[in-house]
């Protein structure tokens, strides 16, 4: 692996479903020499592109887990995390981000901007990665990469800036002229593996200089240098350009704008190049970790190789040869037989075979090197654990987790089923923290959690394919909660003084609505309920929390203030002022007026525009608002809010309320009082629910 | 109350009276461009919005983010010229405005008011709550708009709509004899109520044009607010 940082680019390409994210990865590779044939994503050959390395992904055409692989261009190191589209898979996309130093963003020129291209966009935000544009799919009918620049600035607010326009649209897309150089480029051979450069046609001659001539001017902004030039009217080298460019892209002040397409290997080379001249090497980005050491203070990580070694464990895969562990080196480096430390947990482990990641194919190395990605054999631990040397206490800042918002039940179907269903969820809860799993006390059936309905039907996917747990499905359940919208007071008494050993404690004070998750407040004063008893009233009402009294949903959002009570000298213990405050709380919880919240998704139709007005209908008849609806083209995108519960199959009643010609996409967004119709229905089918058991 | 309160403040209540639009008519907002057609259709939307009803606003150039922004800025305006109001409650009140309307965006040349039917027919058709006005923002009157609004008279009567537009006319055009701009003269007869904004001074003049006996009703409103001066 190099050493030389400079020459080292850790990048993502991120995107909406469909933007052929994939399919320019797969080009990359070939380009770099890492393959040798190109397969499409859904190609007719069933071969599938290599980086969806799972059958289920080759399957659908969909990439599910973010691959990581590694390539060489002009003796520069890339490595690239190949990201998933699909909402439901965000948390891997923000993983991604987390470890990455610069990301292509791919875009269609026909959809542009996209529902998950603003959502990767406020993780890159999130995490300050710098990005490059690239326009793909240039040679579909109602390409535009224009209007796609326009709407990266109106709709994401970047100050993106063509460094390309093409040459032809369409069907007609021949090459792209550099505005850099000033040259046209074509790709020919067989796979547009040979790069020709030629003089600008004469009709984009003019088109070009006007081209060039804004970007000159918006990318002066970041060089005084270029600027100097422009007003003493000197001549502008490509240097000078790049290297503003360079700085306006490293500082997100800037999105230079690339196009072409991916599939007809049209343009992918200068991509590239542009990866390496105007994305960050990781020496350009500044990494805090936490020490633990001191009280959490924030340290900056440099890539020296001599310092103590700071990595994370970013992604984790069942390989044939056990736990495979994506990682992340910041500082330091990974030698084969060093021993680090995992930060969560303080276990010392000892490195093993250490290896670099191509899809599914893998080569053997001896070191990571700060500022590398690779991954490491035989290391028991969760996704997002810091791995330090010893001597330090470093944790890299947690991950932005979100919490599951679906559930549903699974039942295996014989015995082996059970053992094979255990392995894959012990397995599956370690690589996702948005994948959760519980089993129900009452039903004693096991419940997996998570971000999607289609999230959801992945895993059980997997659990049949890859470990042969066959289980049965239930019904999606939608992960609601109570809350209380009015103060209220509580005064109970536990008394229990009938033989044996006596119990008694009074609680009393008042629950209130709260921002947060739950808070306890002690306003006991002179030694009415004493101190000893404090914690486990507290814990009392904190275990409340769990279930609400009526529909046994969590609860959350209450501020619980004691205020009295009073104690005996010999029946007072624990476990009655946990019981007195148990009770005090169902006193006070049913007074103070309990409602329902349910889980609302932002979802975003993308439809023809002859069926804007029934796609909208749908909406409508789901309790969902319609926030609106922009015409794009030939395509209108309705944008609005609809309670999970109502989506349950909708994908199926949009493809046939529209000749399977409209896609949409959701994600978590709020959580909303339900309307009193739809409260009584839920306690209604509780109801029933509790009867049948 | 606070719905009350702002009812009563609004330009447009104060100016065209608080029963200003029957339904199943069409009203118009005439200015050259710039002065604030769109700003004073989305207070007209607003007071309806205010009322309890449902507001769609169709505008042929703005981005829905615009629109939202439009509908924010013209309610806190509103909010401002009361005087002091508990910022929770007015912040409740516009997240209960907020989704009783809903903005769509279109080209001129792809504009359909079958789209907008179809939506209106999937409401009535699942018994939801239909919406009563329709603001139509950047319609071209200088062009033969009669397809167009023949279709959105139909609407109109079928869901009982009152629809709204904006109309531009042009500095350099003088009113026609009958009082009119050209853009609404020739249609003219198919508007109940027609406003027309003009500077005046540092203010916005809104001269009345059609609305029975308040024709040629004049009102000074502030440009950077729409409220009345």
């Amino acid at each position: 692996m190099l050493k030389d940082l400079k020459r080292v680019r850790n990048i993502g390409i991120s995107a909406h479903i469909d933007s052929g994210k994939t399919t320019l990865t797969e080009r990359i590779l070939f380009y770099t020499n890492r393959i040798h044939q190109i397969h499409e994503v859904k190609g007719k050959d069933g071969a599938g592109a290599v980086m969806d390395s799972m059958d289920l992904e080759r399957e659908r055409g969909i990439t599910i887990a973010s691959a990581a692989t590694h390539c060489e261009w002009n003796k520069n190191d890339i490595n690239i995390i190949d990201t998933p589209g699909h909402v439901d898979f965000t948390v891997e996309v923000e993983r991604s981000l987390r470890v990455l130093d610069g990301v292509i963003l791919v875009l269609c020129s026909v959809s542009g901007v996209q529902s998950q291209s603003i959502t990767v966009d406020q993780q890159m935000k999130r995490y300050q990665v710098p990005c490059i544009a690239f326009v793909n799919k240039c040679d579909r009918s109602g390409a535009n990469p224009y209007r796609v620049a326009k709407q990266l600035r109106d709709k994401l607010g970047h100050n993106s800036i063509l460094m390309q326009i093409p040459i032809g649209l369409e069907d007609k897309l021949k090459g792209v002229v550099d505005l850099i150089s000033m040259k046209a480029l074509y790709f020919e051979g067989d796979n547009g593996e040979h790069v020709v450069v030629k003089e600008i046609p004469p009709e984009l001659k003019d088109e070009a200089t006007e081209k060039r001539e804004e970007m000159i001017d918006a990318v002066s902004m970041y060089s005084d240098e270029l600027t100097e030039a422009i007003l003493e009217e000197k001549e502008i080298t490509e240097a000078m350009v790049v290297s503003a460019v360079r700085r306006g892209t490293i500082s997100r002040e800037m999105t230079p704008v690339f196009m072409g397409s991916a599939y007809k290997n049209t343009a992918v080379q200068p991509l590239l190049d542009a990866v390496l001249k105007f994305l960050p090497a990781p020496i350009d980005i500044n990494n805090e970790a936490i020490d633990h050491d001191r009280n959490g203070e924030s340290i900056i990580l440099t890539s020296d190789f001599d310092k103590p070694t700071v990595a994370l464990a970013f992604k984790l895969e069942d390989g044939q040869y056990g736990q495979l562990t994506y990682i992340r080196v910041y500082q330091g480096g990974l030698k084969k037989g060093d021993t680090i430390i995992n930060s969560r947990d303080g276990k010392k482990v000892k490195v093993g075979r250490l290896i670099r990641m191509h899809a599914a194919e893998m080569e053997d190395i001896d070191e990571i090197p700060a500022g590398h990605i690779g991954a490491m054999f035989g290391i028991d631990c969760a996704s997002g654990d810091t791995f330090v040397s010893p001597g330090i206490n470093y944790s890299m800042i947690a991950m932005h987790v979100m919490e599951p918002v679906i559930s549903l039940s699974i039942i295996p179907v014989d015995n082996k089923s059970q053992i094979n269903m255990s392995k894959a969820l012990n397995r599956f809860t370690k690589e996702d923290p948005t994948f959760r799993t519980y089993v129900d006390k009452e039903t004693s059936e096991t419940i997996i959690q998570g971000m999607g309905e289609l999230h959801l039907e992945v895993y059980v996917e997997r659990m049949k394919r890859e470990y042969k747990a066959e289980v049965i499905t239930g019904q999606p359940r939608v992960a609601y909660r109570e809350t209380i919208t009015q103060k209220a007071e509580f005064n109970y008494t536990h008394k229990k003084q009938t033989g044996g050993a006596g119990q008694y404690g009074r609680v009393s004070g008042f629950v209130e609505p709260f921002e947060g998750e739950f808070e306890f407040v002690n306003k006991v004063t002179g030694g009415r309920i004493p101190t000893n008893y404090i914690p486990a009233c507290e814990k009392g009402f904190a275990g409340c929390m769990e279930k609400g009294p009526k529909l046994e949903f969590p609860i959350t959002g209450v501020r619980v203030t004691l205020m009295d009570g009073a104690y005996h000298a010999v029946d007072s213990s624990d476990m009655a002022f946990q019981a007195a405050a148990r009770g005090g709380f169902l006193e006070g919880y049913l007074k103070a007026k309990p409602v329902i919240h349910e889980p609302i998704m932002k979802v975003v139709i993308e439809t023809p525009n002859e069926f804007q007005g029934s796609c909208m209908g749908l909406i409508n008849q789901r309790r969902g608002i319609i926030l609106g609806s922009q015409e794009e083209g030939v395509m209108s995108v309705i944008e609005s809010q609809v309670p999970l519960s109502e989506m349950f199959g909708f994908s199926t009643i949009l493809r046939s309320a529209t000749q399977g010609k409209a896609q949409f996409t959701m994600e978590f967004s709020s959580y909303k009082q339900v309307p009193q119709s739809v409260a009584d229905a839920i306690i209604k089918a509780k109801e029933e629910d509790k009867k049948k058991k | 109350m606070l719905r009350k309160d702002l009812i009563q403040k609004s330009p447009v209540v104060q100016i065209l009276g608080s029963d200003y639009m029957e339904k199943s008519q069409f009203g118009a907002v005439i200015s050259r461009a710039g002065v604030g057609k769109t700003q004073f259709l989305v207070q007209i939307a607003i007071s309806w919005l205010l009322e309890g009803k449902k507001v769609i606003h169709i505008s042929l150039y703005d981005t829905i983010d615009k629109i939202n922004l439009r509908y924010k800025e013209g309610y806190t305006n509103l909010i401002d010229s009361v005087g002091y109001i508990d910022p929770q409650k007015a912040s409740r009140l516009w997240d209960d405005l907020a989704p009783c309307k809903f903005g769509i965006t279109c080209h001129e040349n792809t504009f359909s008011p079958k789209n907008i039917r179809d939506y209106l027919v999937s409401l009535k058709k699942n018994s939801l709550e239909m919406p009563s006005m329709i603001v139509v923002d950047g319609l071209d009157f200088d062009r033969d708009c009669s397809i167009v609004l023949d279709k959105l008279s139909e609407l109109a009567s079928e869901f009982s709509l009152a629809i709204w537009f904006s109309m531009k006319s042009h500095r350099e055009e003088a009113f026609t004899d009958k009082g009119f701009p050209i853009q609404l003269d020739k249609v003219q007869s198919r508007f109940a109520k027609a406003v027309y904004l003009q500077p005046k001074e540092d203010k916005i003049e809104v001269v009345i044009l059609k609305d029975g006996v308040k024709v040629n009703e004049r009102h000074l409103i502030e440009p950077a607010t729409m409220m009345l001066a």
